[in-house]
């Protein structure tokens, strides 16, 4: 007999990432049908109505858990357990620090702050106006903030990477969604995680690699903000040795912030990828580097699909996880129907599509077998540590065509080829570069 | 070095495996224990932590209140310094109506003693129509411990601070068991008050004349070292001050001297009064500046429990003031405690008392728990304050200053609320102390006081140009 | 060794960072390797290879970071001298570990564009290092004045009096060498003077022909590194502060710090190496 159970704890906090987590293993417990354990959010909650159960009244910072199950009870008494040991372990007689401003007690060169976008200022402030640089991963911090605190940042002579800064790489170290990469002679000033993703895989791929990542935040270079951080990012890969080249991967710029950049003066040579209508793509930005660099160009991996599904197809479907991944494809593929599933309005209380396939296996599900699904996976750091194990399954169900975009380096955990090896296996076509991706799924029109 | 130099360690905040990525990378991190800011000041924060004027203030507000050098310098009358028709208070403002009965208990006291009624009942009728006005000790530049009542005819300590100028007052303390300050109003109670106003004051006035000002800020973080905390321990400190004035109190009072001698060595707590002026006098120093979020007062009154904030002026934010929680003497239990009371808290507030814990060890007999809990609560006080104190020092935790300068940021941030020792009066006036422990003060007087900080000031995103985006 | 046990025993996965030095060794197929050395912060493993570096140090934080350093995430296994292990396949595995790499660090990293009048800075205050375990040396002397002149022969005489000299794992010629080949090949390139570049080349040659007999294995390792101007972080932080024109007193100062003697035998090499550049740029 299966019942149904539905808790809130008040005031219980928890981040998207580690509820997600418990999320799967309830799921994967016998017996359980569903279960979801999530922060009441307007989303999660209306998640939790779509799954059949009532939902109850609760707000953004109560814990909710809701379960179909044969015996409630168990996986309730499983999910607090897995909650303890999820918390972060202290040793008692030590406080650990509550606030970033506690934490700077100890030295430290760096704050990554992706605590919810809401608070994610106090945060950030703390970290500047203790000299210190910071990449903001969270998203949802207002453009005044963010123009507050780069202001301040101006002060204090420090880089603030973000508001949504996804994709950091810094000697070597990959912060955030980063790919495991080569050390090497290319910076990268980024106002998208993914798209900085996708070049610096590619470069890793040519043998080049890579000295640091920079990312400012998508709005860095709105009129708002005026590219205060781009402009830093740009002396200060200017300044350092190991960068002898640097790719500016920026989007459409407000005319009196691009002049700025343009006329930045720096010694070091930079190639610029402009995601907008005849710019050029990420792929050809990098092959423009390693000309630049006198590198040879390779030819980017693809693997074809086992066979075609024979179906007319009729349109193009884009499921993304990477936001100007998404965009750089729609602008390739020149038509279709492309969701950004990194977008703020789905992540609010839950975890990123790079780690939480949920909602793109179902979209997975929905599509017609006239359509071509072009759709991410992204690697390295932070991601989805098998995405082929939920996603693959997920392709070889759909009745639709798919083609993938595998973002991901030889170094990364996930293992590139055998990634590719699975979505191939599931039916899919798998490109490394995400431009050819979306000319092949053009060319199945 | 700059950013690009070597690999980061990063301090992380927020999800969990971004944290672990950067450690299988065999990244160093400093992981913060973050949870999301108390329910309804998220907006607030931002606001108050955005404006420009917060941080010198800040520094500047703690810089004075660690730096103060409170000295003792007089004793004296209170009629010198308080016009006859008003009594003290401690806490934030209250009238008879909602006072409590301690409160009452301790006023019915000193109306006796000032002669202003002949029974209990007369001084109630006298109070409740208003025959003298009630005003806070805060407001005069005083404190009182617990109902921290002040007529004109008891005496105080009067104490300095040479690095500011300052002067604080503090009554002299009577000694435990049945005393005015727990409303306690019994013949012995007074007989004690006039003993106090006829020989120990006059005694007390003319040895400080002998020996000068006595350094109190040296005097404390000696005491500290010694094992106390200086709010419900004193015991180090009453010794080192009774070291300091016996010889003068021999000179100055040579008929009285055995008495007034005994009297001090008598009570551990005798020098809490010092201390609370001491605490006074430094809080005071870093009251009134613009744009700061610094906690300069935190009082009870037996109802409310009050908070004033640098910033903020001379406004009070208030809750209801809970029981404390801790050990009880005799026979009694919570059922007879009455909600926390005193000024007293003002050594909290100055990074003493609670917040020194970790120094006074043996305190945890008295109100309750394991020597580790002492330190785990100084511990968790450097979470929400400003400074370590330059000269309040802890040995067992490697001679670091102690926590001090609480900011209502902080709280608001960390859901931490100052960890307040103070002794638990009865609820019936006239019982006295009934036990000792541990408080918890009210969270919205601390979220009040940040929302009113918010209201100050003008939205930090919206004035500089019109091209800036308000947020949402 | 018997399989079957080995086998049943549950294997730790752990991660960690790596200097790109070894990605080659780690990259290629499975190898054999045993412990040369286990100390509490740090296991040297001899890797049959023909590859270099051939000996890899498996090491955690506290340790010092040298070029062929592969750096835990956790604690190393307890492992005694002579045990068997692997390395190659993305993996390296010791004791129940098997290690892979989560981050790559550049163990050459460019100091940056200089130029003469700034290593005539440097050079002052390089000076003579105190505590280098062969100040006075005649083979060091030679090796210094041979290079100012750009003498390889000489240059090469005094080198193979050095290499092995002194006691230790990494002996103090070996040291001095090190830095020396370091220096000539990045700041020779970051100050365009060729001749340096060129000098390092060949003395480079000279050095790692016969290390393997010569000096120990560790030794002999470190000295390929240096061949190819690998070195680690101290030693770059250095070059970098020369290149720069600051900071380099506390560079120094970090550097005199590695081991008894090692820091300040390095700074000897470097000191030597930034004479020769500067000389063999025809600056007076």
């Amino acid at each position: 007999m299966t019942r149904e159970l539905v808790l809130v704890r008040r005031g219980a906090y928890h981040d998207s990432v580690t509820l997600m987590r418990i999320s799967r293993a309830l799921t994967e417990m016998p017996g359980v049908s569903a279960a979801m354990v999530a922060m009441a959010t307007d989303l999660n909650l209306s998640v939790i109505r779509d799954l059949g159960f009532p939902a109850p009244e609760a707000g953004p910072g109560d814990l909710l858990i809701a379960l179909r199950a044969e015996a409630p009870e168990a996986a309730v008494a499983e999910a607090d357990r897995l909650l303890s040991t999820f918390q972060q372990p202290q040793t008692p007689a030590e406080q650990p620090p509550l606030t970033t401003r506690s934490a700077l007690r100890t030295s430290a060169d760096l704050v990554l702050v992706s605590v919810p976008g809401e608070y994610a200022f106090a945060e950030a402030h703390d970290a500047v106006q203790a000299g210190l640089p910071v990449m903001i991963f969270s998203d949802g911090v207002t453009v005044g903030q963010e123009r507050w605190l780069k202001e301040l940042a101006e002060t204090k002579d420090v880089l603030v990477m973000g508001p949504d800064c996804g994709t950091a790489a810094i000697a070597g170290v990959g912060l955030g969604f980063a790919n495991v990469l080569t050390p090497g002679p290319v910076g990268v000033v980024a106002a998208s995680g993914t798209g900085a993703q996708q070049v610096t895989c590619l470069l890793d791929w040519a043998g080049t690699g890579v000295s640091h990542v920079l990312g400012v935040g998508g709005r860095d270079l709105s009129a708002e903000v005026g590219g205060l951080s781009t402009l830093r990012a740009l002396r200060m890969l200017d300044d350092d040795p190991a960068t002898e080249l640097i790719v500016l991967i920026s989007k459409p710029a407000a005319p009196e912030v691009a002049r700025a950049v343009q006329e930045a003066p720096l010694r070091t040579p930079v190639v610029r990828a402009l995601l907008r209508e005849g710019g050029p793509d990420l792929t050809e930005a990098t092959e423009q580097a390693l000309r630049a660099l006198k590198r040879p160009v390779p030819e980017w991996p693809a693997w074809p699909a086992w066979s075609g599904r024979t179906a007319r197809h009729k349109a193009i479907k884009g499921l993304y996880s990477g936001g100007t991944l998404g965009t750089e494809a729609a602008l390739v593929a020149g038509q279709g129907d492309f969701v950004d599933f990194g977008d703020d309005v789905y992540t609010r209380g839950r975890a990123h599509p790079m780690i939480d396939p949920t909602l793109r296996v179902e979209a997975l599900s929905r599509a017609g077998d006239t359509e071509v699904v072009l759709m991410d996976v992204v690697l390295g750091h932070g991601a989805d540590p098998d995405p082929a194990a939920s996603l693959a399954h997920a392709v070889a169900r759909t009745p639709a065509t798919v083609v993938v975009a595998l973002i991901g380096t030889e170094g990364d955990p996930q293992d590139l080829h055998r990634q590719a090896a699975a979505f191939r296996e599931a039916g899919a076509a798998v490109f490394t570069s995400n431009a050819q991706a979306a000319r092949h799924a053009r060319s199945l029109l | 070095m700059t950013l690009l130099s070597a690999p980061p360690r990063v301090v992380t905040v927020g999800a969990g495996l971004l944290d672990e990525s950067l450690r299988a990378q065999a990244v160093p991190t400093v992981p913060v224990s973050w949870r999301p800011p108390l329910p309804g000041t998220a907006r607030a924060l931002v606001t108050v932590l955005a404006d420009p004027r917060r941080q010198a203030a800040n520094e500047l507000a703690v810089r004075r209140l660690t730096s103060a050098r409170p000295q003792l310098v007089r004793v004296r009358r209170a009629s010198e310094v308080l016009d006859e028709d008003t009594f003290l208070h401690a806490g934030p403002p209250i009238e008879w109506e909602r006072a409590s009965g301690p409160m009452r208990g301790a006023l019915i006291g000193a109306m006796l003693l000032e002669g202003r009624a002949r029974d209990e009942r007369a001084a109630e009728r006298a109070l409740a129509a208003g025959a003298v006005a009630l005003r806070p000790c805060h407001e005069h530049g005083a404190v009182g411990p617990m109902a921290g009542v002040v007529s004109p005819s008891m005496w105080l300590f009067e104490v300095r601070d040479d690095e500011h100028g300052g002067t604080a007052y503090c009554s002299l303390n009577e000694g435990l068991g049945k005393v005015l300050r727990y409303g306690a109003y019994g013949p012995e109670v007074l007989e004690r008050l006039r003993w106090m106003d006829e020989v120990l004051g006059p005694a007390l006035a003319a040895t400080l004349e002998r020996t000068g000002p006595i350094d109190l800020r040296s005097l404390m973080a000696q005491a500290l070292q010694m094992g106390d905390e200086l709010h419900n321990r004193n015991r180090a400190a009453t010794s080192l001050l009774l070291r300091e004035l016996a010889p003068a109190v021999v000179e100055a009072a040579p008929d009285t001297a055995a008495q007034v001698l005994r009297f001090v060595n008598g009570n551990d707590h005798f020098f809490l009064n010092a201390a609370m002026a001491a605490a006074k006098v430094s809080t005071d120093a870093a009251r009134d500046i613009p744009g700061s979020s610094l906690v300069v007062a935190m009082a009870r009154n037996g109802t409310d429990f009050g908070v004033q904030v640098s910033g903020l002026g001379g406004r009070w934010f208030t809750g209801p003031a809970g029981v404390p929680d801790g050990l009880y003497l005799g026979a009694y239990g919570p059922g007879d405690a009455n909600p926390d009371i005193g000024d007293s808290t003002i050594t909290e507030t100055s990074g003493l008392g609670g917040f020194a814990m970790a120094a006074a060890p043996a305190i945890v007999r008295f109100v309750g728990g394991e020597v580790a809990d002492a330190v785990r609560a100084t511990r968790s006080m450097y979470e929400i304050t400003l400074a370590e104190h330059p000269a309040y020092q802890i040995p067992g935790l490697g001679f670091r200053g102690t926590p001090v300068g609480i900011d209502v940021t902080l709280v608001a941030r960390t859901g931490l609320l100052p960890v307040v020792n103070t002794g638990i009066a009865g609820r019936v006036a006239g019982t006295g102390q009934v036990g000792a422990g541990l408080v918890k003060p009210p969270v919205e007087a601390f979220t009040a006081a940040l929302l009113a900080l918010a209201d100050e000031i003008s939205d930090p995103f919206d004035d500089q140009g019109p091209r800036t985006s308000s947020p949402q | 060794m018997t399989v079957s046990t080995q086998v049943r025993r549950s294997r730790v996965h752990v991660t960690g960072a790596a200097s790109a030095a070894v990605r080659p060794v780690l990259e290629s197929s499975r190898r054999p390797a045993r412990v040369l050395a286990a100390f509490p912060t740090g296991v040297y493993l001899e890797v049959r290879t023909d590859l270099e570096p051939s000996v890899i140090a498996v090491i955690t934080g506290e340790a010092t970071r040298l070029p062929n350093s592969v750096l835990l995430a956790t604690r190393l296994p307890h492992v005694t001298v002579g045990d068997e292990a692997t390395v190659g396949d993305r993996s390296v595995e010791l004791g129940r570990l098997t290690l892979s790499v989560r981050r790559w660090w550049d163990p050459a990293p460019p100091p940056g564009r200089t130029d003469l009048a700034r290593l005539a800075r440097a050079a002052t205050v390089l000076g003579d290092p105190p505590g280098a375990g062969l100040a006075g040396n005649d083979a060091v002397d030679l090796l210094a004045s041979s290079c100012a002149k750009g003498w390889l022969l000489g240059a090469v005489t005094a080198a193979e009096q050095l290499v092995g000299l002194g006691p230790g794992l990494t002996p103090s010629g070996d040291d001095v060498l090190a830095g020396l080949l370091v220096t000539l090949r990045q700041l020779g390139a970051a100050a365009g003077v060729e001749r340096a570049v060129w000098l390092a080349g060949w003395l480079a040659a000279a050095v790692t022909f016969d290390a393997g007999t010569r000096t120990t294995p560790i030794s002999a390792t470190l000295l390929h590194c240096a061949a190819r101007g690998e070195a680690s972080p101290e030693v770059s932080a250095v070059l970098r502060a020369v290149a720069a024109g600051q900071g380099l007193e506390p560079a120094l100062r970090r550097l005199h710090r590695l081991g008894h003697t090692s820091g300040a035998d390095l700074a000897q090499g470097i000191a030597i190496g930034v004479s020769a550049v500067l000389s063999l740029g025809g600056s007076r």
